[in-house]
């Protein structure tokens, strides 16, 4: 077992490296700079020799083989500069966001398993059954309605139509403290987090259902329904575990895309987490942002794919049961 | 971009159902081919609509859907049935070539790495792993700002991005061939690679790969109108139904028409296509197990 | 050249500016600042300039509340509080309580005098500072030239981003306190409008010693010289000011101020309704909403003028399709303005007819915009060689289609609606245009470089200097200046530097009517049209006064306004004159 981690965190720096490079090239080639970036919506134009200034200011006159060793020497010591907006830490940039993020993506994959699970269960208990077959064509139409134009038809409807929840944004503009508080965030929240909920529900409820259906007839499962369990009972103890096993592989590959935030439902409700200030960041050109981001999003995505690469190595009752005995 | 979907398409084998018979398509995906097909019947005749999607008449903005204009009318005073009609070529063209784009550089990375092994896949796995964590929507957005704004160049943003997933597939299966008795007779017998990998290799590797480029056909159309509507798409006044979107939030108050129309296109094709997919895989794995 | 015996020393550039923008659009009614007069009222403009829109002053009215809480709305977060790097509108906005420029421009665009007066030497490149002696900062010890000094070496600094006040002290000498209130400040050359430079806020040098300046504290949390004080900033959520207890001169009407951060207009329009705003921007749809609204009737009321900011398509006066100016002034006659005045932009825009918008000080009402008129734009077409000699529906001439790429930056719904239907009406005359919207960052880059054929763009000024020359001398072409069209005309080019150098007002503003003639003849780009700005203001807030630099960036504007109390309140007060923007 940690020889295999070893080798897999080994094979992460190659990975991490080529895009880091690829970052970092694509970003200084791409036409812009965060002086052109200034002033949108002003109208200002600065003049050439300002521009010039701030050219140098930023190191943006330096090689580019120059700006990536210092930019990397300093990431080494996890400093990761500041940003070219508004001269803050990146990190206390990244940590405004982060807890947005965090709650909207948190509370949609909470959301997801509450369904997807009891769901997956019950459906592949009976394949082919009514509900089965209801929910899979309903799963299906989910997972084919485009993100951005279901938001746009749930703000059309429950917040111009009805009036029932707020078109946008993170709480109304007092925010209040108490019980009244709350549900004010809470109502903000419904929309994007239904919005993030139903598309990754297909791809959860599926998994299960079809990883239930396989194993409800194998002998262990038969096994302990003879031992006296209730149909249920042995779906859930039995076959279901064996559904945690891709289940974890796809939290895996699911997990970090939860982290850096979704750009467009953010960008759509107003949501001040770490998908809209990736998107800010690139239209602003602020490299030392955008890097971080870039960076971190993909240490998590190769570090949460080895923990789950792991946690379904431990959770496969073959493996498990091979290193008991 | 709906980040979950990009991981590939809904895991598990779809409806096992028994009823449907090896080789043939279910009720449900040939229903699916029927709207595939409507649309490309749709997209040959738009042109008859090209002029009237683009006349631009500033006193009819933003009308409500009428007897004159079905869908309404834009911020523009355009006819939106017009525009949704001649946005279908151009999504189904970029959608089915980014897909094509997509299979191939998969496949062949893939295929590469698979039968090759060693050094090779360990490399190429790795360059497999650099895209699959690389920002997706920041590459799209640096492509979009190298390259002038043309459906190429959405074409091939969103194939280089997509690979991944085919290209892992691909490897997988070519890794389960490779080392089956007829390949091995062929290598034997002195085949030369390429031959053996198109001769017997692709043969067996065909079948899900449709099945993949069907869906990537669905995602690349989704993708397609996402990029669109964050206005790094399509150039205007080129309609597409994501660029038809795009101006919808703006509008949201006065013009629930602008969202409603093109946002059925797009669920409509979007469906047909996932549910064709999802017909054909049924179909593939069925005949697969009866050989 | 001062005039010391108001103890006002007014630069005469400043007073002669002043009398000019009297001269071309007669229409305010105050020839001098007065601000103890107690009635000022809008008096409609000349039929000539023929707005639709008057102007708001309500500061002669007496303020009849003191007290409570102002809650503004911000756009987006400002980026920081520091005033020398601040970039953009929210900073602006909320510095103006805190921190006192020192000079202001009133709503009549005159130079008046702020933290400090200042005299010129006879040859335009001197200037002397006296700070007001009661001029203290928040814990009470006194503004120093000191200050000053250092704020404009700071601006200079080529460590310290600057991108507002930079470009203004480009021709800068040299900086030096001649005491503890006084300071002086040397420029290379005699400059027209230099005065404006100094609308100028200060930083408090001691706060910064010892200190790395782009992270200092105090960027986040600034230090008060002003009426209000700083007290809180939540990100992304709120700023709160207070009253400055050791505010000096001019004080504000309430006791708090709160800047929310609202970035969707939709949401700080339902917050204005429901009475947890004061005051936000309304965009052309938002102001038809609002119109017809009754529960923004019962609460509020619409504010409209026109400022200083306008639209025009940029054409690259070097590209071998629009070096001829009969081409340019054929593509002017090709968009109809008239009709994106009346339907995209609802009847409250203005047409223009040359690089000024109608309210500025030197525009002339005399010079008519070219008319729409595709008929006589094909003939011009023709005469300049573009025909279609292959009858594919293009005009051509040696070989060369008349096609071009139009950039647009995205997210502006304004110019891309406008670029679209340019671009249709061109089709139909013959021409090619092909929309590119290219995101801001690349676009300016575009465009500052003057690598493009044609691009849509917007002007937007917050000060009235008129001066042409950095943007329209030949010698400003890129990579030197701003003259991004590569446009070129010696006699332009001379009149423009007479212009620069002339001090006297009347003799500039001729200049200037000369040159709008040729602008329009010449057509370097295609002026457009000037768009009004809109604004939900709640019935509380009393004291507004619009003027062509907005109602914002000008003394005393928000500083000015006053809580006119609860509805039907004692201190509720129908203003004196009814205007025509109250509706």
């Amino acid at each position: 077992m940690t020889r295999y981690i070893a080798r897999r965190l080994a094979f992460a720096v190659p990975t991490l490296a080529g895009i880091v490079v690829l970052v970092f090239a694509l970003l200084h080639l791409a036409p812009g700079s965060p002086v052109s970036a200034l002033g949108e919506g002003s109208g200002r134009r600065v003049s050439q020799q300002a521009a010039h200034e701030m050219q140098r200011l930023y190191g943006l006159d330096r090689p580019l083989p120059e700006r990536f060793a210092r930019w990397i020497s300093r990431v080494a010591r996890l400093d990761f500069g500041e940003s070219f907006v508004d001269h803050r830490p990146v990190l206390a940039r990244i940590g405004e966001a982060l807890p947005y993020t965090l709650v909207l993506n948190g509370l949609a994959l909470l959301l997801t398993l509450a369904i997807a699970v009891p769901l997956g269960v019950a459906a592949g208990g009976r394949p082919e059954g009514s509900l089965d077959r209801a929910s899979s064509a309903i799963l299906f139409a989910l997972y084919s309605l485009p993100a951005f134009w279901a938001a746009l038809l749930l703000q059309t409807l429950f917040s111009v139509k009805l009036r029932w929840l707020p078109l946008y944004g993170v709480a109304s503009d007092l925010p209040e403290g108490g019980a009244a508080g709350f549900l004010d965030r809470a109502s903000h929240l419904v929309l994007p987090v239904l919005c993030l909920t139903y598309g990754s529900l297909a791809f959860f409820a599926r998994l299960i259902r079809s990883s239930v259906a396989e194993t409800r007839n194998a002998d262990y499962v038969l096994a302990a329904r003879a031992r006296g369990l209730s149909r249920r009972q042995a779906l859930w103890k039995h076959a279901f575990r064996n559904a945690l096993i891709p289940l974890v592989t796809l939290l895996g590959l699911v997990l970090p895309g939860l982290l850096s935030g979704s750009v467009i439902i953010e960008r759509i409700f107003a949501w001040p987490g770490l998908g809209r200030l990736y998107f800010d960041s690139i239209l602003s050109r602020d490299y030392p942002v955008i890097l971080a981001l870039s960076l971190l999003g993909a240490v998590s995505t190769l570090v949460l794919t080895l923990v789950a690469d792991i946690a379904s190595a431990v959770a496969d009752p073959r493996v498990r049961d091979g290193s008991i005995s | 971009m709906n980040e979950a979907a990009a991981a590939g398409f809904p895991a598990g084998r779809a409806g096992s159902s028994a009823r449907s018979r090896p080789g043939r398509l279910s009720r449900s995906a040939r229903g699916a081919l029927a709207v595939v097909a409507f649309l490309w019947v749709v997209a040959a005749v738009s042109p008859l609509f090209s002029a009237r999607a683009a006349e631009i008449r500033l006193n009819d903005r933003l009308l409500a859907p009428s007897r004159a204009h079905p869908f309404g009318t834009d911020d523009l005073g355009r006819d939106l049935l017009a525009r949704v009609i001649a946005a279908t070529p151009i999504s189904l063209a970029i959608g089915t070539t980014a897909a094509a784009v997509s299979v191939l550089i998969g496949f062949s990375v893939g295929a590469t790495a698979g039968w090759f092994g060693g050094m090779v896949d360990l490399v190429l796995s790795r360059l497999v792993e650099v895209v699959l964590c690389f920002p997706v929507l920041f590459l799209l957005l640096a492509l979009a700002a190298f390259l002038p704004p043309s459906p190429l160049t959405v074409i091939f943003a969103i194939g280089l991005t997509t690979w991944p997933g085919d290209a892992r597939f691909a490897r997988a299966e070519i890794l389960k061939t490779r080392d089956l008795d007829y390949t091995r007779a062929a290598r034997s017998a002195g085949a030369s690679t390429p031959r053996i990998l198109v001769r017997h290799l692709l043969p067996v590797a065909a079948p899900p790969l449709l099945v993949s480029a069907a869906f990537g056909v669905g995602w690349a159309i989704l993708a397609e109108a996402a990029l669109s509507f964050l206005g790094v798409g399509l150039p205007p006044p080129m309609a597409s139904w994501g660029g038809i979107l795009a101006v919808a939030p703006a509008y949201i108050e006065d013009a629930w028409w602008i969202a409603l129309f093109p946002g059925l296109a797009l669920f409509a094709t979007v469906s047909a296509y996932n549910l064709l997919a999802a017909g054909l895989r049924e179909a593939t794995t069925e005949k697969s197990v009866n050989r | 050249m001062a005039n010391p015996r108001k103890g006002v020393l007014l630069a005469s550039i400043a007073a002669s500016l002043a009398a000019g923008i009297f001269l071309s659009s007669g229409c305010r009614d105050k020839p001098d600042r007065a601000p103890s007069a107690s009635t000022r009222s809008a008096t409609p403009r000349p039929a000539a300039v023929a707005a639709p829109l008057g102007f708001l002053d309500e500061s002669g009215l007496a303020p009849a509340g003191e007290g409570g809480t102002l809650r503004r709305r911000l756009s987006g977060d400002p980026a920081t509080l520091n005033a020398v790097m601040q970039s953009g509108l929210p900073e602006q906005e909320v510095l103006q309580y805190v921190s006192r420029n020192l000079l202001d421009l009133d709503s009549q665009m005159k130079v008046v005098p702020g933290l400090a007066r200042f005299t010129v030497s006879p040859d335009g490149r001197t200037f002397l500072f006296t700070l007001r002696d009661d001029a203290v900062w928040e814990d009470g010890t006194p503004v120093r030239a000191a200050d000053a000094v250092f704020t404009i070496r700071s601006i200079v600094d080529p460590k310290i981003p600057s991108p507002v006040f930079r470009s203004v002290f480009d021709g800068l000498l040299s900086v030096y306190a001649t005491g503890e209130k006084t300071f002086t400040v040397r420029f290379r050359e005699t400059y027209a409008y230099r005065s404006m430079s100094f609308v100028l806020p200060l930083l408090p040098e001691r706060r910064f010693a010892k200190k790395h300046f782009l992270s200092a504290p105090d960027n986040r949390a600034p230090f008060s010289n002003g009426p209000y004080r700083f007290v809180s900033w939540k990100p992304q959520q709120e700023i709160v000011l207070e009253r400055n207890p050791r505010a000096w001169g001019e004080r504000g009407h309430f006791d708090r101020i709160v800047f929310r951060i609202l970035p969707e207009d939709s949401v700080a329009y339902r917050s204005l309704l429901a009475g947890n705003l004061e005051e936000t921007r309304l965009d052309s749809t938002g102001k038809g909403r609002a119109a017809q609204d009754p529960e923004f009737a019962a609460c509020c009321r619409l504010v409209e003028y026109f400022d200083l900011g306008w639209n025009y398509i940029a054409l690259n006066n070097r590209s071998p399709l629009f070096a001829d100016a009969r081409v340019r002034r054929a593509l002017t006659m090709l968009l109809d303005r008239a009709a994106i005045v009346r339907n995209l932009f609802q009847g409250s825009a203005r047409i223009l007819s040359g690089p000024w918008a109608p309210d500025s000080a030197v525009y002339d009402a005399t010079v008519s915009p070219l008319r729409f008129d595709p008929a006589g734009a094909a003939s011009l077409l023709d005469a300049a060689g573009w025909r279609d000699s292959n009858g594919n529906g293009v005009r051509d001439r040696g070989g060369r289609e008349f096609a071009f790429d139009l950039l647009v930056s995205t997210g502006t719904t304004a110019g891309r609606q406008i670029d679209e239907t340019f671009a249709a009406e061109l089709a139909r005359a013959g021409i090619r245009a092909t929309i590119r919207p290219v995101e801001w960052a690349a676009f300016s880059e575009r465009v500052d470089a003057g690598d493009f054929e044609a691009a849509s763009l917007a002007w937007s000024a917050s000060d009235p200097n008129p001066d042409p020359y950095p943007f329209w001398h030949s010698s400003q072409w890129p990579p030197h200046g701003l003259n991004s069209e590569f446009y070129k005309n010696a006699d332009a080019d001379r009149l423009m530097e007479e212009a620069r150098a002339e001090q006297d007002e009347s003799r500039r503003t001729a200049i200037y009517h000369r040159l709008h003639r040729i602008f329009r003849d010449d057509a370097p780009v295609i002026f457009v049209a000037t768009s009004s700005q809109k604004f939900g203001f709640s019935r509380r807030v009393r004291g507004l006064v619009t003027s062509p630099l907005g109602m914002f960036g000008i003394w005393p504007g928000p500083l000015g306004w006053w809580p006119a109390g609860e509805e039907g309140g004692p201190a509720a007060r129908p203003p004196s004159s009814p205007s025509p923007v109250l509706r």
